[in-house]
């Protein structure tokens, strides 16, 4: 094993470099400092740029690029043939990449490539005397395991956004580029069109949600109550899974088990009596309102702040009352 | 075509304990298909309905959880497989993935692989991948739609976060399938009569050629602990609807949370 610990960096729509490649950037640097190791970046695309010496400025000591036209768009097969190829070249101790869809898709096939499992969607990752170790939620987060991968492999890590804090760039960094060939892999899948998801909701990404359950009554309540609320206390709004199967909601908002895993500073849960399913997705969440009629309700197990109450009297003045003692 | 579905059986809640061994205890639980499953099922009963075929329902577990494989032919899966051996015990997802692909490799005609995009137990989304490269074959993942699938060829939608991308990829290949996709239909009680009694195959470490070492976790599981309990909360007091709003929305700017 090569002591070197590599993150593959990930662009934005608009081609910067994006927020968990540089909080992976920070974590590798705090760890490699720790243990004596160095940082790569691993960069794969069709004209990657600047991103090299962006990646050095968060941290990184090593870029690894292989800029191709068959790596334009994302395909299993190209991403993970470029990245397995260098990964068996230069045996890098570990590889962390971010945990959205598509890199759960390269992470677990990279791992699976190389001979090994996947740490999936993890929070925590740490080395001790080379042990790679990782820590992941599961069993909709009523269960934390920490895993340790075999010494002599090359370990791979998903890690959830927002696990480590974004570090300082230090725009006076400087490292090596190291440049190979595409491999010749097949390439069995192509792309044939990208376009905007139809009402995408990001709810993994908003800093407050605001869900109603079928204790609001009717999707007319739900519309006229918990949109406005999320307005103005600026944040997306969610649902529990009972009023997206029954058709209030599109499923893009449902949280749980099924749905989306959020845990923003500020989740409102409105007429929602808190099924386990639905815990699974919210009890994170850094400040918990629970709004019900019901005392006896289990969300206001988990709930910071409950009121007990009916929600078609109490959203409305809450809503005015945000938007007054707040100026929006 | 022959379409074969990986199905997990799952606790219907996560609300599951401990074991001093590290297991996982779902005892209490009811155990069912794994819902994200349900709709890979549905997408292959579908297509076969329009293709023809085998839907073949593979599942990895001790004997006694053939009832979810029952529910999957009752949907109307035309074969099944339970994998089945005292060594497949502590499967990790890697090694699960190991077992499924030896299967897969010995049934030998399969075209398409339908899986859930994630179990809602695990939850790694690494299975199918895995399943993928150890066949050799390309994978489709949070596909949302099927366009089209024909002989050696299949369009399908990837429904990621906040795109939708539209893919082309030659057969074999492993899909996965996210929720939505279709409406899982519910089982007849006349089909659930019929396949009572239906034999399901059963095959073991040994039929599948593989060893010790084949099985042994890629991951070793060192600690396993439930979630730190959250801070105590506190229920807002007040005489009306107007005065518990004001005293919450208090404690919010206190808190800085809006």
């Amino acid at each position: 094993m090569a002591n070197e610990i590599w993150v593959f960096i990930e662009r934005t729509a608009h081609g910067d470099m994006a927020g968990v490649s540089k909080e992976l950037l920070g974590k590798a640097r705090e760890l490699a400092d720790a243990s004596g190791m160095k940082v790569g970046a691993l960069i794969l695309g069709a004209g990657v740029g600047d991103l090299a010496n962006v990646a050095f400025s968060y941290g990184a000591d090593t870029a690894y690029v292989v800029d191709d036209g068959a790596l334009a768009q994302y395909t299993t097969d190209g991403y993970v043939g470029a990245a397995a190829a260098l990964a068996k070249k230069y045996q890098p101790a570990l590889i962390l990449t971010g945990a959205s869809f598509q890199m759960r898709d390269f992470s677990a096939a990279l791992a699976a490539e190389l001979d090994t499992g996947v740490a999936a969607d993890s929070t925590n990752v740490s080395i001790d005397n080379g042990v790679v170790s990782a820590v992941r939620s599961s069993h909709g987060g009523n269960v934390i395991n920490t895993l340790a991968f075999a010494p002599g492999k090359t370990a791979v890590v998903s890690v959830r956004k927002q696990s480590f804090p974004e570090p300082q760039a230090n725009p006076g960094r400087s490292g090596a580029v190291v440049t190979e060939a595409m491999p010749g892999v097949p390439m069995r899948a192509k792309v044939v069109s990208v376009a905007p998801k139809q009402g995408a909701v990001n709810l993994a990404d908003a800093a407050i949600i605001v869900s109603g359950g079928r204790g609001l009554g009717s999707p007319e309540n739900y519309y006229k109550l918990i949109p406005p609320l999320a307005e103005a206390v600026g944040g997306a709004y969610g649902a529990s899974r009972a009023i997206v199967d029954a058709g209030w909601v599109p499923y893009e908002h449902q949280v749980g088990q099924t749905g989306k895993t959020v845990s923003p500073k500020l989740y409102m849960a409105v007429g929602i009596s808190g099924a386990i399913q639905h815990l699974a997705g919210m009890r994170s969440s850094r400040t918990i309102v629970a709004i019900n009629k019901d005392p006896d309700a289990p969300i206001f197990r988990v709930a910071t702040y409950g009121v007990v109450g009916d929600a078609n009297e109490i959203v409305p003045l809450l809503t005015e009352e945000i938007k007054k003692r707040t100026g929006k | 075509m022959h379409i074969v579905v990986c199905m997990k059986q799952v606790p219907r809640d996560n609300s599951v304990k401990i074991n001093a061994d590290l297991t996982i205890n779902a005892d209490g639980i009811e155990q069912i298909m794994n819902l994200f499953d349900e709709y890979a099922v549905e997408e292959a009963l579908q297509w076969n309905e329009k293709l023809g075929g085998k839907v073949t329902v593979l599942s990895i577990g001790p004997e006694d959880w053939k009832e979810q494989i029952r529910r999957a032919l009752a949907m109307g899966a035309t074969d099944s497989l339970l994998l089945s051996d005292a060594a497949f015990t502590n499967l990790d997802t890697f090694g699960a993935a190991r077992v499924a692909a030896a299967a897969i490799k010995k049934l030998g005609d399969v075209d398409l692989v339908l899986c859930g995009r994630n179990s809602t137990d695990d939850e790694t989304a690494a299975f199918a991948p895995a399943l993928a490269r150890l066949l050799g074959w390309t994978q489709l993942t949070y596909v949302g739609k099927v366009v089209t699938l024909e002989s050696g060829k299949i369009v399908a939608e990837r429904h990621l976060e906040e795109v939708v991308e539209t893919v082309e990829a030659s057969l074999p290949a492993v899909v996965t399938v996210v929720k939505g996709i279709n409406e899982p239909r519910y089982p007849s009680l006349l089909r659930i009569r019929k396949v009572a009694k239906v034999e399901i195959p059963t095959w073991s470490a040994a039929d599948l050629g593989l060893s010790a070492a084949d099985l042994t976790p890629a991951l070793n599981l060192v600690n396993r602990v439930p979630p730190p309990p959250r801070p105590k909360g506190e229920v807002i007091e007040g005489k009306d609807a107007a005065e518990k709003v004001a005293r919450l929305v208090d404690k919010l700017m206190e808190a800085q949370v809006i």
